[in-house]
Parts: structure tokens; sequence; C-alpha cells
């Protein structure tokens, strides 16, 4: 199961050919709607996504500097609405807010525009200036419902304009945010237009130099750990599958089972991650509460810590006797473990439909290779 | 025994006019690229990306054994410690002669029987792809089994 988690999205005007429009944010307030050329070429680059193996797209809207509630339109729930369904595909949400000098005071990401930032699965900060990669790592990986859980960082400006501190990035790391390497960068095409409007990034050969050093240097300071890679591929000949990718990691002198993680295993926890934003401080589980059929009254002990609920403390503590009842023990505010999302039962998490589809599509790709290893072996 | 071990990389160079039905340029049925060309184009990606000390690593046993243009695919031989460096060259190719491809390793090994098995079976897949665009029934003779039975009959043929 291989995930591609930044496929750019641009307002108006098509994603392959970059025209008009991209720098200021679109003005009305109603959803900006996608001409069917557009869509039609949206479509076939995911059909070519389809075909070099990625199962789960995350379509990204980049914003500059801040989100305003007064100007943000959420383009990708049309976008959504416009695609055919694929089976076996997942596709997600992805806000991308690149943070430079101006967003120092505060960009938007407050508990006042929570609503503005609800409907996206996934959150990533690109940040610019040292403060706002210190911001980005420290304040705004904390689990709460409005954390951001990549960060991504631009590879391609000549000579990473902050010095990646171990510490921070030790930080970001335990509470659980990933670092995020786009691979356009080392192809060298026109790599994310909406990003190069905002000056972020650098084409040619000079992007290419630098996003391998850049990218070395991430490898480096994160050890390989939290290291999540995908697109950020402007035109559709940049892209590439997945195995290629991770050959390219191992060329940064990563070692190849992380360069496999980075492509499948990070960005699986990341997403069950970005599903614990939408409940309480990460806690995904939600405790259960069984009622035996006898009601003996026992004295209260304390076992649980919720007073509300007496009658039921009493009559499950026997429960809990009699059989060992792991529903009942409230879960410990997961928030900085982010290895506790893994082994949480995925049932009783918010977004069922996004986890039931992560199956299948495990499941549909399972089969598939197993049905052509049968058809390999004459 | 001091082998001398390869890597076999199957290759398949998947052209972006055919999979994005939005593009205006036709495909030309007869594609221009060959085993050559590819080498060239290989070459040059190892030098400007790996400098001349890759290419001298990967060199001298750098060799392209099969190319099938209907299909696409690629069959290169690389020496085993250095196989990553030209996998590296070929993610890393953007187009050859002026037309923008995008590679894709589907298998790699290190005998040539199982490149081989591989390469039947991609091909294979490829011409039922094919097939179902002209929405052809599986028991319709059409030119494509002649094409399969011949590079079976080629990639078969191939040896160290």
């Amino acid at each position: 199961m291989h995930f591609d988690l930044n496929f750019p999205v641009t307002a108006s005007g098509s994603t392959s050919q970059p025209k008009k429009n991209k720098n200021k944010q679109p003005q009305q307030s109603s959803q900006a709607a996608f001409t069917p050329a557009q869509i039609k070429g949206i479509e076939a680059r995911l059909d070519l996504l389809e075909h070099l193996g990625y199962t789960v797209i995350a379509f990204n809207q980049s914003v500059n500097k801040k989100i305003d509630p007064k100007t943000h339109v959420n383009i990708l729930d049309g976008l959504l609405q416009q695609l055919r369904a694929r089976p076996g595909t997942v596709f997600l949400k992805r806000l991308t807010i690149v943070l430079d000098n101006d967003s120092e005071k505060g960009f938007g990401l407050t508990n006042a525009n929570a609503s503005l930032v609800e409907p996206y699965d996934v959150i990533a900060l690109l940040p610019t200036t040292p403060a706002t990669f210190s911001l980005a790592c420290l304040t705004h990986s904390l689990p709460s419902p409005l954390t951001a859980h990549i960060v991504a960082l631009p590879l391609t400006l000549p000579r990473l304009p902050f010095q990646l501190k171990h510490t921070l990035v030790r930080t970001a790391i335990k509470n659980g945010a990933v670092f995020e390497i786009n691979y356009a960068g080392a192809i060298g095409g026109e790599s994310d237009a909406s990003l190069s409007t905002f000056g972020v990034s650098d084409t040619g050969a000079s992007g290419k130099r630098n996003w391998w050093a850049a990218a070395r240097e991430v490898v480096r300071v994160t050890k390989g750990k939290g290291i999540i890679v995908s697109g950020g591929v402007a035109s559709e000949a940049d892209y590439r599958g997945p195995k290629d990718i991770a050959n390219l990691l191992t060329l940064l002198d990563l070692a190849q089972n992380l360069a496999h993680d980075a492509s499948v295993a990070a960005p699986k926890s990341l997403i069950l991650r970005a599903q614990a934003r939408k409940t309480y401080r990460a806690v995904l589980s939600e405790p259960r509460l069984v009622i035996p059929e006898t009601t003996q009254v026992v004295a209260p002990i304390q076992q649980t810590g919720d007073s509300e609920k007496r009658d039921n403390v009493n009559i499950s503590e026997k429960s809990s006797r009699s059989s060992p009842n792991p529903a009942l023990t409230l879960p410990q505010p997961a928030g900085s473990k982010k290895r506790t999302c893994d082994e949480v039962s995925l049932e009783s998490t918010a977004n069922r439909h996004v986890n039931k589809k992560i199956r299948e599509a495990a499941n549909a790709e399972g089969q598939s290779r197993r049905k052509k290893k049968k058809g390999g072996n004459r | 025994m001091v082998r001398f071990k390869n890597r076999w990389l199957l290759v398949e160079f998947v052209d972006t006019s055919t999979v994005d039905a939005s593009a205006e340029r036709e495909s030309s049925s007869t594609r221009p690229l060959d085993g050559r060309l590819i080498y060239n184009a290989l070459r040059d990606s190892v030098v400007t990306n790996f400098g001349d000390t890759g290419w001298g690593a990967v060199g001298m046993s750098l060799n392209v054994k099969y190319f099938s243009p209907l299909t696409n695919l690629c069959i290169i031989r690389v020496a085993r410690d250095q196989h990553r460096i030209a996998w590296g060259a070929v993610t890393l190719l953007t187009s050859i002669h002026d037309i923008r491809i995008i590679p894709r390793v589907i298998h790699v090994s290190g005998t040539i029987k199982h490149t081989q098995l591989s390469a039947i079976a991609h091909n294979r897949e490829v011409i039922a792809r094919f097939r179902t665009k002209l929405k052809n029934t599986a028991l319709h003779h059409d030119s494509y089994d002649d094409y399969l039975a011949r590079s079976t009959r080629e990639i078969e043929a191939l040896h160290d």
C-alpha cells in the first residue's frame, strides 16, 4: 500500500500548466468549481498514479502565510465531488500553510479558526525561517484539534534557510509529527507551481543540487525515523513509482528498510494520527461500558476516575473481576505516544469510512499481488 | 569462489501520452526508441547525476539487453555492487530524445531466469490491457498473438 500525500491542487487554473491567478487566493465566497478540462487532467494523473501503484492520495491545497477566515475557500470539497469514485483508492484532503516572516505573530491556526481547518484530514506547515520552524516543531505538533501533522521543508531553496536543530526535530518526532521530503525536487521538473509563486522553491540545476544536500541533511538529523516521502509533482512526467523513490532514498544514506518505511509505514501511522485530531487530545478508543445481568451492590472502589457513573462502576467492577474487561480502563491521554494509535482497535474511531477503505485497499493489493505471484511461476 | 554477480533490471517506460487522455499529441506508432538510444540516455543520466566516478563504477558492466518498442519494456544488466547507482540514474531519467517518459522499474533479480519470467508476464498484462481497450474478446486472434510469441522467444533467447 503506497501513499502519495502531496497531490498539488490549485484554485483556479489547471495543475499541469502554471498560468494565471496563482498569486491571489480566490476571492469569491462560493466554492471554486473546476472546469471539465481540469477535471480531465486530474483524472488522467490519478490514472497514472494508480498505474504506478499508489493507493492513498491526498489532495493538497496550499495557502500562503496564514489562513484567513474571510478569504479562505476550501476547494477540495468541490473537487472530490466531481471526481469519479475509484475502488481501491482512498482520497484525502490536506492543507499546507506556508509560513514566513509575516506569520511569526500567528497565522490563524487557532481555536477560533478550528471550523475552517476541520474538513481537512491532514494539516502541514512549511516553515521558511528559524522562528517559524521552531514554532512548527514545538507548539504545533502537540495533539489537539489544531495540530499540524506534517512539517514540510522547502528542499530546493539555496542553503536551507534554517538549521535543523536536533532537539527541535526530536521533540517533533516524539510528539508524532513527521518531516516530509518531496521527490519532485530531485527529478528537477517544474515543481509545485503554487510554491514557486510563494517564492519557496527553485527549479533547474541548482534546485536539484540543493534538494540532494537538504534531503541528505533531513535524513541525517532525523536518523531516518520520522520521514515521509511524497510527490509534490506539478507536471505528470515527473511521477515515479514507489520502489524507484525508495531506491533514491537509499542514495541519501538512508537504510533500505527505513526507506521502505518512509513510503509505507510512516504515512500510514500519520494518517491514523491525523484522525486523532478529531478526537480529544489524541485519545482514540472509547471506553465501552458493559453491564452484566446480575446487579450486586459492592462497595465502590476507586477504579475508573469517573464519578458520575457510580452505579455502573459498582456493577462493572464485579464484571471486571469475572472476566478481564479491557474496555473499561480509560486510555491514558496519548499525548506523546504516537505509537499507541497504531495498536488501538480501529473500529471505534471517528472516521470509519476512511479506515474501511484503507483496509480494503490493503486487501485488494494483497490479493492482486498474490494473483500475480501465482501467474508468474510456470 | 568470487563470482561476478549481476543485477537484472526490468524497466518499463511509461509513456505519458498514452496514459494522459487529455494530451493532444498522438503517440506515433513507430516509436523512435531503441536500445542504443536508451543506453546513451542512461549514460548521460549517470554522468550528470553521479559524475565521472559514477560512470566509472557502472559503465563497464552496464548493458541494455532487450528492448521492445510495443510494450516499452527494457532489460538492463548491471553489476550487483553498483546497481543502486544505475537504478537511481534510471529513475532520474526524464526524457529520451525529447520524448518525456516515466521510467518504472518493475523487477530486480539476480538471475536471468526470473527476469525472463517477469518480462513475459508483464508483456501478457500489457497485451491484455491493449485488448480491453480495443474491446476484443480473448479468443479473437489478432496481431498481438504473433507479437507475444515472438517476444517470448526473444526474451527466452537472452543469455548472460
